[in-house]
């Protein structure tokens, strides 16, 4: 198992976000997690990357506990996180963005060559790699986000919402790419709101209700219960 | 017309130094979120390495600025990691403990220099630069005005040109993005503090030998720099720049025609009123969302 996570806890003061949640990854998943607003999702992807930190349970990477371990070290490891709203550094150019991307690395050759593979996942960056990134279109900065995630070389990727105030074109683009990448070796743990693309594009799914699993199951098998189709699909 | 020109060097010279200490107050904030009130006397210290080694127990004066650049920085060091550190999530307990350092190091300085008159460096540098007849430039002065733009061109081309300048712009963008990328922000707080106590360590030893050293010249450093940092935008190290020359212009003509306490007073008044009128600075850009 790549990413374990077992029934963690997480309090925001006194306010429980998350009540026992757990969910496996395995190597070469694409995992979603879907729930409505509140539910938890950006909490669990924030408690996995190390910007949150659970009160109770274990989180175990490629056999390594990591629940206690700071953001900065949890990306070397090998997981990088895109996060709500996608937090670009505004101030700096497209290219800088993605180089940050790589701060924990030193192999120049590979981050150039990695470099080229988000230019040629998102040419539209390369066009714009001197533009400040506050210049660029909300789906141009989702783009910088995922690339900026990339060149950490990730075995993990955390998406939460990317999907988020984007046309449907793009979305549809940036889902393809996300597919492209899941078959590249890179194992995925999608957030969405959009439940439908979210379990179109994953083979496992967790409901989360209230800071618990409600839930899971493989995706096509979600996408056919009642529950969610009523709660989440809207049918 | 000779008074003009005259004031427009000096000012310029002078917009130098504002600069050294406004950026490093906008650097520290920037990174850390924490204002830093004791840096009028990081300045201050600065002033009294330069005045101890240099003038008192005849040390070159530029190994003493290395001193002086070296104290002040280990004392940054120093405040990040035992003050600002502890005290990162809660902005007014930094702001806090800042206000305990600037009296520490007030008592420091009244210890080493006892509290008598004002002390005075004799200018190493000897001799003035005759630009035309009615324009003198005294050498210290040119001094200090070339090491101060080699300084912050450093700085410039450190923030801009370099990863590590570019993780420490981006922490002070948005803190928690800067760690999803694996920067250490304890590591990059360290640099921004000792960029910025260096810088303030550099600005007091160059004003040694043109100013009155004592325990209080830190006030009207810490007024300069809050009137600097706030016109040029809180957060923008460009505006900072811009602001510090501009106000110190504004500030020599003032002084020369009116006198230094008018031109402070007016200095407050166009303080309050970028505040009140345009409270993004005339940079108007924001550190951090
Ligand atoms: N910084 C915070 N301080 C206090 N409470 C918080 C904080 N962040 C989240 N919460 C609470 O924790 C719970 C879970 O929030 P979380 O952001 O994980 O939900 P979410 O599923 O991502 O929702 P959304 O779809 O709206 O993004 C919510 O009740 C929220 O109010
Ligand atoms: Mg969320």
């Amino acid at each position: 198992m790549l990413l374990e996570v077992s029934n963690i806890h997480v309090h925001y003061g006194h306010v429980a976000a998350l009540k026992g949640i757990s969910l496996a990854v395995e190597e070469g998943d694409f995992v979603t997690l879907i729930g409505s607003n509140g539910a938890g999702k950006s909490t669990t992807l924030r408690t996995i990357s190390g910007l949150d930190h659970p009160s109770a349970g274990e989180i175990t990477f490629n056999g390594e506990r990591i629940e206690k371990l700071s953001a900065d070290k949890i990306v070397k490891m090998g997981i990088a996180h895109v996060p709500e709203g996608r937090r670009v550094f505004k101030d700096l150019t497209v290219s800088e963005n993605l180089l940050l991307g790589a701060f924990t690395r030193d192999d120049k050759a590979g981050i150039e060559k990695d470099m080229g593979k988000v230019f040629k996942h998102f040419p539209r960056l390369l066009e714009r790699r001197n533009q400040s990134a506050r210049t660029m279109s909300g789906g141009e900065q989702q783009m910088v986000a995922i690339g900026r995630a990339l060149m950490s070389k990730p075995k993990l990727l955390l998406l939460d919402e990317p999907s988020l105030g984007l046309a449907p074109v793009i979305v549809q683009e940036i889902a393809k790419i996300l597919g492209e990448i899941n078959r590249q070796g890179v194992s995925i743990v999608l957030v969405e709101q959009n439940a439908e693309l979210a379990l179109e594009l994953a083979r496992h799914g967790y409901v989360l209700e209230t800071g618990t699993v409600a839930l899971e199951g493989e995706a096509s098998g979600l996408m056919d219960n009642d529950h969610v189709r009523k709660a989440y699909l809207g049918i | 017309m000779e008074l003009i020109l005259q004031s427009i060097v000096n000012g310029l010279i002078q917009g130098g130094f504002f600069a050294l200490f406004a950026v490093g107050l906008v650097l520290i904030f920037g990174v850390m979120s924490v204002v830093n009130f004791a840096h009028g006397e990081l300045v201050m210290i600065g002033a009294y390495t330069i005045w101890l080694l240099h003038a008192q127990n005849g040390l070159a004066f530029i190994p003493a600025i290395g001193v002086a650049i070296i104290v002040v920085t280990i004392i940054g060091l120093l405040m990040e990691r035992f003050l600002f550190r502890p005290t990162r999530d809660d902005p007014l307990a930094g702001l806090i403990c800042s206000i305990g350092v600037l009296f520490i190091l007030q008592v420091v300085a009244t210890l080493i220099g006892g509290d008598g008159p004002s002390k005075q460096v004799p200018p190493p540098f000897h001799g003035t630069m005759v630009v035309f007849d009615s324009l003198r430039i005294p050498y210290q002065r040119i001094f200090s005005l070339v090491v101060s733009i080699v300084a912050l061109s450093t700085l410039w081309y450190f923030l801009t040109r370099t990863k590590l300048g570019w993780a420490l712009r981006a922490v002070a963008l948005d803190r928690e993005a800067a760690a999803l990328q694996g920067i250490n922000i304890n590591r990059i707080s360290m640099i921004a503090i000792g960029v910025g106590g260096a810088l303030a360590g550099l600005a007091g030893a160059l004003m040694a030998p043109l100013t009155n050293i004592n325990p209080h010249m830190g006030h009207n450093v810490i007024i300069t720099a809050f009137i600097v940092t706030i016109v040029g935008g809180v957060g923008s190290l460009s505006g900072a720049v811009i602001a510090a020359v501009l106000y110190a212009l504004f500030h020599t003509f003032v002084t020369v025609y009116f006198g230094g306490t008018l031109a402070t007073i007016c200095g407050l008044i166009l303080m309050v009123v970028v505040l009140i009128v345009k409270p993004t600075g005339i940079m108007g850009v924001r550190v951090s969302e």
